[in-house]
């Protein structure tokens, strides 16, 4: 049945290695390089976070190694080897046999995900029988137990639901259900809370590393955020412009980020201990233009502490104190020369941020006069 | 298309075309264009200089040609097939087919253009008037339209030119005129005229109402603009590719219609020429003399096909969706 | 339940409209509707016959309109004084060949349609594809009439299995499926080739969408296989649209059977139609009319229907509302 030679559970060595990956799109603008010579590897058990902005290239990363970009003008080269064996290039009637059964996904948006004229009891059940070729009163009980294991209520009764009718949350967790079914040893999550309340986004990503933990599963995890990976992975890796700019155990990296790139991310992310007018600093610029990468650094133009050498010539990816932790920059957060612009940078912030305040304070003076802002009464339409 | 460097790119499972493959489809679609274009061209110049042009004969024209024996004979009986002295064969009468497909076209093209212009004017006023105040002259644009698609159009028409006979026929006067003019070509250009008009006001109403949100015409109207005045300098110049769009569509629908219309006997009366009529009168002697029927279909079938082409191209190239017509 | 309501309220408006304005339609130009009725030069006899028939008949039209409407949802189809025959039983001989042809010419464009356009979206841009796309713009400018000349020169007048033009004649299936099938399948394929070019360009742009949506890169991620993934997940959503565009088409297809019938036959409800133009049968033309665009309408209301039955979605929205 299966397309590979070795079973993934048996082998030796890590789970999933790759090598000077790329995914290149013919276009009639020129070839955008959305993923552009990529490497790492993942042990087995572990999870990896994928961090960057929009168009950084970490969700065409995510479905060039799950091999579900295979349309016409699509460019792939590099090696994806998947329990040593390589999977890369593999036609899709062979990766049918890895998609579901070793590998799965699980998506961003879990209203559009999902089919909405199937029951959702047919969903899960598709895999089983596809797979497995268990027969239909197994398959069922199989969907009831995972739907438990995800921690949905009332399990038998969703079996005949449509997906409409239930909340995002427990679409998501439908969609893990779905993804986990035939024990995959590798699981992707596409930005897996992206589309849910913020509440319910912690229940999701602790389901999946509950899940994870019991089932020695890999994760490989896309967000554009980092707080969501702080606490749920055990390494992260840092896209930008189609590279991996950073990537390191998550403790190295939250105590010793190198890339200003990396801090900027953080740094967009709210804090509970600010207060509550703070604005967040925004990373100045568009990511870069794929099909015209910049010269030197893909950063370097939206970079605060660039300098000559960055604008130039593209820096490799060095070692730092801890030997799995790697970085692409020649300034790197507590160098000598990130030091010096960082005061200026601070002293930067701090004065946008009063002036954000200021104007906060007058917003909410006006608003007590009983004026709908402008931008309120557009966003609600003829409503107001 | 441009790539936005965001994750709709990176979602879409088939993100562009390669430049080549899209070359070749927009080559492709150039020929059919050209084609369409090419052959109204020489359609247009036929039909409406016959009179000046020499291989041209008469509409009503029965010529003689030399016989076997060298004598001048008459064609009639479907003497010819199509040959070097009768290119599409001869009819019953012995007149010229190809001469007859030519005025036919002459017939055809007036009308559906004369009446899809009528219908741009008083449906596109409708339209613009209707997508920008909204209002009543909305609503009854839309039970028009829906109307109109509960019901076959040939059927109205066929019926409403019946009247107009009896109209033409009678002594009954309207504000002092008599309706002697009313002839079948009239009769078919008004009633095409009026059922063109709701669907014409639909696609105009449309593309107004997207229109008059874009940011140049609310820039306009916080300058102070009047409203005529943005209606005119403003949407006017940017509804042209739909109402060139619509004149091409709309001219094949009313060039099938009056196919249609002049088959079952309500286009103009023999012994004038339309497509449809040369079909119903010579398709029962198909067997014998299958030119008289096939070529005028063939010439109603590219000629439809060509103003399609030609308007598929227009709507593609300015993104315009036909919503009815 | 409210929108049912709302359905059926903008359905019986439409109905209004087109029954009033073929009312009034029928009565340009004419001094006289009595007259025309009784059929031209008449004795005073059979004017008087008429007008104790339907004594509205010298009204106003505002008057006669709601006086029709009442004879008509009360079963009085009307009745032509030159054929002798009343609207029901002038019915009942020519709706059947129509309800059947049209019945036929939608199995037809339908059973072209589906696989050509699932195909077309599966393989998109490929040889298929494009050859599926160019026939079929070809045969969208291709008129009923034009394509029954195609079919009478390139098929009937070279196989001797079908009669002759305008020999078609009514046989019903349960009498002789064979003199059915001779009778209807030129017909019914000179107005189904169209519907199944209208429906397969239709079918293959909405599978284009749905096979770009999420829940179809979920399906392949679980492993299922193309044919699966096109039957079971994709071609589902795009049922919904392309039975639209079949009841969109029905008012067409009443079109297209005028001319059919006028060229093939069989006889039906389009040829009658005509014939009660040419003769001034002013009440037959109404009730046929009004009865056509009750026919649509009940399609429309059928989608409506059916929709609810293919998408769970619009049955729970309406359960709601």
């Amino acid at each position: 049945m299966s397309g590979l030679q070795t079973d993934a559970r048996q082998s030796t060595g890590p789970l999933l290695e790759i090598t000077d990956l790329k995914t290149h799109f013919a276009t009639e603008r020129g070839l955008v390089r959305a993923v552009d010579g990529v490497t790492f590897t993942l042990e087995r058990g572990k999870a990896l976070g994928v961090v960057g902005e929009s168009g950084s290239g970490k969700t065409v990363l995510s479905r060039t190694i799950m091999g579900l970009l295979t349309a016409r003008g699509v460019e792939l080269s590099g090696s994806v080897r998947f329990a040593g064996q390589e999977i890369l290039g593999l036609k899709a009637k062979e990766m049918r046999h890895i998609w579901g059964r070793e590998m799965a996904m699980i998506f961003q948006d879990p209203m559009s995900s999902l089919n909405p004229l199937m029951k959702i009891g047919r969903q899960i059940v598709e895999p089983l029988q596809i797979h497995l070729d268990m027969p239909s009163d197994d398959a069922k009980a199989t969907a009831v137990r995972l739907m438990k294991d995800v921690r949905i209520p009332e399990a038998e009764r969703r079996l005949e639901q449509y997906p409409h009718e239930l909340s995002g949350g427990m679409r998501q967790r439908i969609m893990i259900a779905i993804a986990l079914a035939c024990g995959p040893t590798m699981l992707f999550a596409d930005e897996p809370t992206t589309a849910l309340d913020v509440t319910v986004q912690a229940q999701i990503l602790d389901l999946i590393g509950e899940q994870r933990r019991d089932r020695n599963m890999s994760v490989i995890l896309v967000t554009h955020d980092l707080g969501v990976v702080a606490g749920h992975t055990d390494e992260i890796a840092v896209m930008y412009g189609g590279r991996l700019v950073e990537k390191a155990p998550t403790k190295t990296l939250f105590a010793n980020m190198k890339m200003p790139y990396t801090k900027s991310l953080l740094r967009s992310i709210p804090k509970l201990d600010e207060p509550s007018h703070t604005r967040l600093a925004t990373i100045p610029g568009r990511p870069p233009d794929l099909v015209n990468p910049p010269k030197g650094c893909r950063f370097a133009p939206r970079c605060a502490y660039a300098r000559d050498r960055c604008h130039e010539e593209e820096p490799v990816l060095e070692v730092a104190e801890h030997p799995e932790h790697v970085y692409r920059c020649f300034y790197p957060v507590g160098s000598a020369e990130f030091e010096e612009r960082d005061e200026q940078v601070k002293a930067e912030l701090a004065r946008e941020a009063a002036a954000v305040r200021a104007a906060a304070d007058q917003a909410a003076a006006d608003s007590a006069h009983g004026d709908v802002p402008l931008a309120a009464q557009l966003m609600h339409g003829k409503d107001i | 298309m441009t790539i936005a460097l965001d994750d709709t790119l990176t979602t879409s499972d088939e993100p562009e075309q390669p430049p080549a493959a899209a070359k070749k489809v927009r080559s492709r679609r150039q020929i059919g264009f050209w084609f369409g274009v090419s052959w109204l061209v020489l359609l247009a110049v036929h039909a409406f200089f016959a009179e000046w042009i020499p291989w041209v004969r008469g509409e009503q024209e029965v010529p003689r040609v030399a016989g076997p024996d060298g004598e001048l004979i008459r064609a009639s009986g479907y003497r010819f097939g199509p040959g070097l002295d009768f290119w599409f064969g001869s009819d019953a009468l012995g007149k010229d087919l190809f001469a007859r497909c030519i005025y036919a076209a002459r017939l055809a093209l007036t009308v559906s253009i004369v009446s899809i212009g009528g219908a741009l004017i008083i449906g596109g006023t409708l339209g613009m008037l209707a997508g920008y105040f909204k209002g009543w002259i909305d609503r009854v644009i839309s039970v028009l339209v829906d109307a109109l698609l509960a019901f076959p159009a040939i059927v109205i028409a066929a019926l409403v030119i019946g009247r107009f006979d009896s109209l033409q026929a009678s002594d009954i006067e309207f504000l002092g005129f008599g309706f002697d003019w009313l002839s079948r070509r009239w009769s078919v250009t008004i009633i095409f005229l009026f059922l063109s008009i709701a669907p014409v006001a639909r696609i105009v109403r449309a593309q107004t109402l997207s229109l008059s949100e874009r940011e140049y015409v609310l820039a306009a109207r916080s300058l102070g603009a009047r409203t005529p005045r943005i209606l005119v300098r403003e949407i006017l110049p940017n509804l042209v590719p739909a109402m060139v769009a619509v004149i091409f569509t709309g001219v094949a629908i009313l060039l099938a219609a009056e196919g249609g219309l002049a088959f079952i006997g309500y286009s103009v009366k023999p012994p004038e020429a339309s497509w449809g009529l040369m079909i119903s009168e010579n398709r029962t002697r198909i067997d014998d003399a299958w030119w008289a029927t096939v070529f005028p279909a063939l010439m109603l079938f590219l000629t439809v096909l060509a103003f399609n082409l030609v308007g598929d191209r227009v709507a593609k190239r300015f993104d315009i969706r036909e919503t009815s017509l | 339940m409210r929108y049912v309501s709302q359905r059926l309220l903008q359905f019986f408006v439409v109905f209004i409209v087109v029954t009033f304005i073929v009312m009034v339609a029928t009565r340009i130009g004419s001094a006289d509707p009595v007259r025309d009725l009784a059929g031209g030069a008449v004795s005073d006899q059979q004017i008087a016959r008429v007008l104790n028939d339907y004594p509205y008949l010298d009204q106003s039209l505002f008057l006669q309109y709601p006086q029709w409407l009442l004879d008509f949802v009360t079963g009085n189809l009307g009745y032509s004084y030159t054929q002798s025959q009343s609207g029901l039983a002038m019915f009942q001989q020519r709706l059947p060949p129509t309800l059947f042809m049209g019945f036929w010419a939608i199995v037809i464009g339908l059973a072209i349609a589906v696989p050509v356009g699932v195909y077309s979206a599966y393989k998109r841009d490929g040889a298929f594809d494009r050859g599926a796309s160019y026939t079929s713009f070809a045969f969208i400018s291709m008129p009923p009439l034009v394509i029954a000349v195609a079919l009478l020169f390139l098929v009937v007048t070279r196989t001797s299995l079908f009669p002759t033009v305008g020999g078609s004649s009514y046989i019903a299936p349960w009498d002789s499926p064979w003199g059915h099938f001779r009778n209807f399948f030129i017909p019914s394929l000179a107005l189904g080739l169209g519907l199944a070019a209208v429906w397969s360009r239709f079918l293959r742009a909405d599978m284009n969408l749905t096979l770009q949506s999420d829940f179809i890169m979920l399906a392949k991620a679980k492993g299922v296989s193309p044919a699966r993934v096109l039957w079971r997940h994709a071609l589902r959503s795009s049922v919904l649209s392309l039975i639209t565009s079949v009841a969109l088409q029905v008012s067409a297809l009443i079109g297209g059977a005028v001319v059919v019938e006028q060229f093939f036959g069989p006889r039906g409800i389009g040829d009658r139609l005509v014939f009660a133009i040419q003769q001034n049968d002013i009440l037959i033309i109404q009730a046929i009319t009004a009865v056509l665009v009750v026919g649509v309408v009940l399609a429309n209301l059928i989608v409506d229907l059916l929709y609810a039955v293919v998408d769970p979605r619009i049955r729970h929205a309406r359960k709601l509302g």
